[in-house]
């Protein structure tokens, strides 16, 4: 016979009474971060409740079963509201992946050793920045693995996007009209590259040369189709969290660059798509111009952290259902998350934004947003950047980095303005119109893609 | 042997329990519809559906920004340039962001960071807001907004007035989410706060508009109980006892509940602007059971026994009550030829209620009567208790009214009658078609919401817009149509030609208007880099530049969210009938200058306010004679059958035409135009003046046969029927009169005065010309025994006996 140690509801109480006392604390049986340090299962930080689907439903909702409108509201409290609302009553649908317990699985691994290396290093300085303990720019990986408060959760979305030291995405996008119709759709290449934090040399955490006050450098430019291709936005990131990145885009027919006002954080780069700057990341804009980070509560979680790379097919598009023409929303796998944070900020820096508050949902094993709700001014549910991460690797096919190792990277992303009920969808592909393929790590961008005579030459060809 | 109504009476007399069971079955069941039943403007529905300017309007309703409220802020003593302003500009704007279901890429106005000024730098294109992160807080930052707003034409051009002094916020909303009520209610209470001794705020749109008439629906309640309450007074002080009030108000709540329970059941909702016409039903029951109650007490008078008295009047009044409210309802029905969707509801509604009637006061009444106690005053209702009482008073004063219609006398009547026939058809000729006023015809001009319009129109382009939309053949034109060199330039033209006029817009704008601009810009700034080459490279260009880092709904005005469908906005002074017909003209002739049909798009007439008004009033010019024709011949099969004879039919239609011309020159003396409110008014008047007419005809018929004397039967006839035509008319004037004078929202008012006009005409037109035709034709059908408004009954028992006729002609 099993003796359950736990009842079914302990966690939940355990959740609510951390949340009651302001207490934030990675774990419920013991503390997760020396279990991730350790390279041991995390799965001992939780009862048993906590380690599947199954056991947290009492056996109605598990492994490899579809979650879609019908049986959503058993675990409604697993999602957050626009993704409920979706599955509820627009047709979209998610699979229930196994739960990963392979912590290196959750990682790039340069950014796990980092984060193991480099743990307890950081600190906040007079401005808010994050440094190490001797006052400089931080070296690499999660600055705050514990995290304990909702800034130090941002400080570990915000200071590495994609976690990667060096990223080129291939993207497709589709932008689907309230009618289910594709009313844009584009082609373009997303290129960052950290300055800041690096992680592949643990003996060179910045790039010098130059760039000491340096976050990132980031730029889009447009393959397709013909009236876009060529258009560029670059964006320089200051290491300086109170700074606005600079923001130049780029029109090839004029041969003429415009700079954006450097505020200018909600608007949508070309028409049709509704991700703003802002939006990106779910840390888009530079962590100190927003505000008021708190922790809401820690609960457990449905969210992608893998299982979403498609590289048996074609392109690697991922399938699309729901909506009023079937093709509005991409179907993830979803796992149970035993712990996420929930973070709510508010744009303080930003006296005209029309976005009230955002709740991020944070997985506390990897520090990973696994969902952002934006709300507007009136308190009502806007948006939601819903971005699947994981692993390139499904059967015997992988994608690996320029550091020999399977790139563990974003997928996928779905921006939905759920109040004008407009999505924008779109996914890393083998390779976009222009030729261009996604590649990690395999050396510094910036000559290429990340300077204004850059983006001034990508316009030209 | 008796005759089917008799028949009928006897059964229903005989199974008086199966009779009102059946009848409370099938209140049961549509009083479970009542659950459903839901009051709803829908303003699309005020439109024909078949007219092309609505077609237009439904296939791109984006255009003319329906969803779109415009807040105009003025300064009393100066312009905006000064700190109290522009801070106040800021607030509201921020506020408006806050209202309930708007869209936040949409909201617009002088402090949002979508109002930019560009400068052409070493660096490049500096694209900046014209206001910065905060309000100006000193003089210097006023000086400097004022310096951007001078860099920026389009700020200029629509979101401050040419003298400085007003300024707009523009916010739309998205329709999934609107609640009308809820948004004006949050927006009515911005703009009254915003209000101070420095500053007047004014809030338009078509969102504004349908708060206003939600905000009225309370008022309307109000109304509805007053109209009610006056109502039944009137029946208690006519009637002083117990069967003249529980009788019509138990069979009038009764054919209520069946009325809106089937609209309930049927999930149709009920348009709160044509609510009088519900109100009229109430009314026009009321007085069904008066005349029912009146013949009754008759009846009742001879024979002294409730249930038989009862069956008798069942059997009398079968025919001619179930004709006279048969031909209302028919009426009503005939109004669903208009397609015009709140009428083809009205026509259900109200046709299906009309109709209820029939079982409601023809049968029900009686029932309720064979159980109810015996009046009282039998005497005095039928007039037999002397010479005294408003009964006798109303039956006097119809009396000498009558002797007007035959004799001697009727020639001089006769001449009066024609005088007014020709007078009526000569004025008919030149009525006109529309009401416009500035703002909504649904408002007085001094309502708010008009002189928020009047006032946005006197400093901006203002809220009359004619498009002409350039639509997209294919939808999913991967080269999106909008943004293509031939339609950029057909805009152009157009807006070009129409600007050559003689008498032009006030103001054009299109997709077409905004490219040059951006063009200059990105080319360096020289205004040499204005002009556009012809060419889809160069054109897609500018698109390009114009778009960069902005949503398309930032455009949505002039083209859609996919760029594929275009619009030309032209904006004129007012919506009078000599402006509509001249932009309409010109409008044709732009379109006919650059043709209809291009190879990847349409070129479409029209849509926004000024076209969608010319479509109610086409349709009304159209379908108001189409009703009136389908009404006579409706009318006419109708009585021919039921007097089985054709002259009948004719004597009928005589005095109801002879209403309706009468207020159609009533009409052009007030100069009150022919509307969409006509439609229905045209309708009722006609069923209700031939119900009168089959009433009076119908009495006078069964006079006919008791004396064998025109004179005598018309006399008689008058006096005793009259008077009920006189009260019912009455009582129904006394419904409709409050709405006139109580109702803020015009459309009801107007509607309320035309009913009274209309039922004031019709009365007074039965009582005359009915009679006065009886005794100029001298119809032969009168005389027939197999009439079957009194077949095989002996009438003479309960007619009016001769000693009464005697007293009444002495007097």
């Amino acid at each position: 016979m099993h003796i359950r140690k736990y009842d079914a509801g302990y966690s939940r109480r355990q959740f609510m009474e951390r949340t009651a006392k302001g207490v934030v604390a990675a774990g419920v049986l013991q503390p997760l971060w020396p279990l991730i340090a350790n390279a041991q299962d995390t799965a001992k930080a939780y009862p048993e409740e906590l380690r599947s689907l199954e056991a947290y439903t009492k056996g109605k909702v598990k492994e490899g079963d579809v979650i879609d409108a019908s049986n959503v509201d058993i675990v409604k409290d697993l999602f957050d509201p626009i993704a409920y609302i979706q599955i509820k009553e627009m047709g979209r649908r998610v699979r229930v992946a196994p739960v990963t317990t392979d912590i290196t699985k959750l990682y790039n691994t340069k950014y796990l050793e980092a984060t193991v290396r480099n743990a307890g290093k950081a600190k906040f300085d007079a401005t808010g920045n994050v440094v190490t303990q001797d006052g400089n720019r931080w070296i690499g990986g999660n600055p705050f693995p514990e995290a304990r408060t909702g800034i130090e959760v941002y400080a570990n979305l915000t200071l590495s996007w994609g976690r990667n030291d060096q990223a080129f995405y291939a993207v497709r996008d589709w932008d689907i009209s309230p009618s289910g119709n594709v009313a844009y759709q584009y082609d373009f290449c997303w290129v960052e590259e950290n300055i800041s934090g690096l992680v592949n040399d643990p003996n060179k955490p910045y790039v010098e040369d130059g760039f000491e006050d340096m976050l990132r450098f980031q730029s889009v430019f447009f393959t397709a189709p013909n009236d876009v291709k060529g258009t560029s936005f670059l964006s320089n990131w200051m290491y300086d969290q109170t700074k606005f990145p600079d923001l130049f885009g780029y029109l090839p027919a004029f041969k003429r660059e415009r700079r954006f006002p450097t505020n200018q954080r909600f608007e949508p780069l070309v028409p049709g798509i509704t991700l703003f700057l802002s939006d990106a990341w779910h840390a888009g804009d530079p962590m100190l111009t927003w505000g008021n980070y708190k922790v809401i509560e820690t609960k457990p979680h449905l969210g992608v952290t893998g299982g979403n790379w498609h590289g048996d097919r074609p392109n690697w598009e991922p399938e699309v259902h729901g909506g009023p023409k079937g093709q509005t929303f991409y179907e993830y796998n979803v796992e149970f998350i035993p712990e996420v944070i929930v973070v709510e900020s508010e744009p303080t820096g930003y006296p005209r934004a029309p976005v009230g508050k955002r709740r991020t949902y944070v997985d506390v094993r990897n520090m990973m947003s696994v969902g952002c709700n934006t709300y507007d001014r009136r308190g009502q549910l806007w948006k939601t950047v819903d971005a699947a991460f994981g692993r390139y690797e499904k059967g015997d096919l992988s994608v690996k980095d320029g550091n020999g190792e399977v790139v563990w990277s974003v997928q996928a992303v779905m921006c939905h303005d759920i109040q004008t009920n407009r999505m924008s969808r779109f996914y890393l592909a083998d390779e976009i119109p222009g030729g261009y393929r996604c590649e990690w790590n395999e050396g510094s961008l910036y000559e290429r893609y990340l300077t204004i005579q850059a983006i001034r030459r990508l316009g030209s060809t | 042997m008796q005759n089917t109504p008799f028949r009928i009476a006897r059964w229903i007399m005989a199974n008086r329990l199966v009779t009102l069971g059946a009848a409370i079955a099938l209140t049961v069941f549509f009083g479970l519809g009542l659950r459903n039943v839901e009051l709803r403007t829908i303003f699309s529905d005020l439109l024909p559906a078949d007219h092309p300017y609505v077609q237009t309007f439904k296939d791109h309703p984006n255009f003319g920004n329906p969803l779109t409220v415009t807040v105009m802020i003025k300064r009393k003593d100066g312009d905006i340039y000064n700190i109290e302003t522009l801070n106040k500009v800021w607030n509201m704007t921020r506020d408006v962001d806050l209202a309930p279901a708007v869209d936040h890429d949409q909201v617009l106005s002088i402090t949002t960071e979508k109002a930019r000024y560009a400068e052409a730098t070493p660096e490049g294109i500096d694209v900046q807001p014209i206001m910065g992160d905060h309000p100006p807080r000193d003089r210097a930052d006023v000086d400097e907004f004022r310096r951007r707003v001078e860099m920026s034409p389009n700020a200029r051009a629509f979101l401050i007035s040419h003298d400085g002094t007003a300024t707009i916020i523009t916010a739309t909303f998205i329709e999934r989410l609107l609640d009308y009520g809820e948004v004006f209610q949050y927006m009515q209470a911005l703009v009254e706060r915003e209000r101070d001794a420095d500053h007047e705020v004014y809030m338009a749109g078509q969102p504004a508009l349908t708060g206003w008439v939600y905000h009225y629906q309370h008022q309307m309640l109000w109304i509805f109980g007053i109209t009610l309450l006056a109502l039944v007074l009137s029946l208690a002080v006519y009637m002083r006892n117990v069967i003249g009030v529980v009788v019509p108000l138990a069979a009038s709540a009764v054919a209520a509940v069946w009325g809106f329970g089937f609209v309930g059941w049927l999930g149709l909702p009920i348009e709160p602007l044509i609510m009088v016409v519900p109100l009229l039903h109430v009314a026009r029951s009321f007085s069904h059971c008066v005349q029912f109650i009146e013949r009754y007490c008759e009846v009742l008078h001879h024979v002294k026994d409730r249930r038989k008295a009862a069956e008798i009047s069942l059997g009398v009044m079968m025919v001619p009550g179930t004709l006279g409210i048969v031909t209302d309802a028919i009426g009503l029905c005939l109004i669903a030829v208009a397609p015009i969707p709140v009428m083809e509801r009205l026509a259900i509604f109200c046709g299906f209620w009309a109709f209820m009637l029939v079982p409601a006061n023809v049968f029900l009444a009686p029932l309720l009567l064979s159980w109810l106690p015996v009046p009282r005053n039998i005497l005095k209702i039928t007039g037999r208790a002397g010479d005294h009482g408003v009964h006798v008073m109303i039956r006097d004063m119809l009396r000498g009214l009558s002797t007007w219609t035959f004799g001697r006398r009727a020639r001089f009547t006769t001449a009066a009658v024609v005088l007014v026939a020709a007078f009526s058809l000569y004025q008919t000729m030149h009525i006109k078609i529309g009401n416009p006023v500035e703002g909504s015809n649904l408002l007085y001009d001094t309502s708010e919401f008009n002189v928020a319009v009047a006032k946005i129109n006197d400093h901006f382009p203002g809220l009359n817009t004619l498009e002409i939309v350039l639509e997209a053949k294919d939808p999913v034109n991967p080269k999106r149509v909008a943004r293509q060199a031939h339609t950029i330039e057909t805009m152009a033209r157009i807006e070009y030609f129409l600007e050559k006029q003689p008498v032009p817009p006030v103001a054009t704008l299109s997709f077409a208007d905004y490219l040059p601009e951006a063009n200059r810009l990105f080319a360096g700034g020289n205004p040499k880099w204005l002009p556009l080459e012809r060419d889809d490279a160069s054109v897609g260009a500018a698109v390009g530049a114009l778009m960069f880092g902005t949503s398309p709904k930032a455009f949505l005005h002039v083209t859609d969210f996919e760029q594929q469908n275009g619009t030309i906005s032209l904006w004129y002074k007012d919506n009078t009938q000599a402006t509509v017909d001249q932009a309409i003209a010109q409008a044709r002739a732009a379109v006919d200058l650059v043709g209809a049909d291009h190879p990847d798009f349409r070129v479409r007439l029209a849509t926004g306010t000024i076209a969608l008004q010319q479509s109610i009033n086409d349709a009304v010019e159209h379908y108001h004679w189409i009703i009136l024709g389908l009404l006579n011949l409706a009318m006419f099969v109708c009585c021919a059958l039921a007097y089985r004879s054709i002259v009948a039919g004719l004597l009928l239609l005589i005095p109801v035409n002879l209403s309706n011309y009468f207020l159609s020159a009533v009409m052009v003396e007030m100069g009150i135009g022919l509307d969409v409110n006509s439609l229905p008014i045209t309708a009722i008047g006609i069923g209700v003046g031939i119900d009168y007419g089959i009433y009076l005809l119908s009495r006078i018929c069964e006079e006919f046969q008791g004396h064998r004397q025109y004179d005598s039967a018309i006399l008689a006839s008058v006096a005793t029927t009259g008077k009920a035509i006189f009260f019912t008319a009455s009582i129904m004037l006394l419904g409709i009169l409050p709405w006139y004078f109580l109702s803020e929202l015009k459309f009801l008012a107007d509607m309320g005065l035309l009913l009274v006009m209309v039922m004031l005409i019709n009365m007074i037109i039965a009582l005359i010309v009915v009679p006065l035709l009886v005794w100029l034709v001298k119809p032969r059908f009168m005389a027939r025994d197999d009439l079957i408004v009194g077949e095989s009954v002996d009438l003479s028992a309960y007619v009016t006996d001769d000693n009464e006729l005697k007293a009444l002609a002495a007097h």
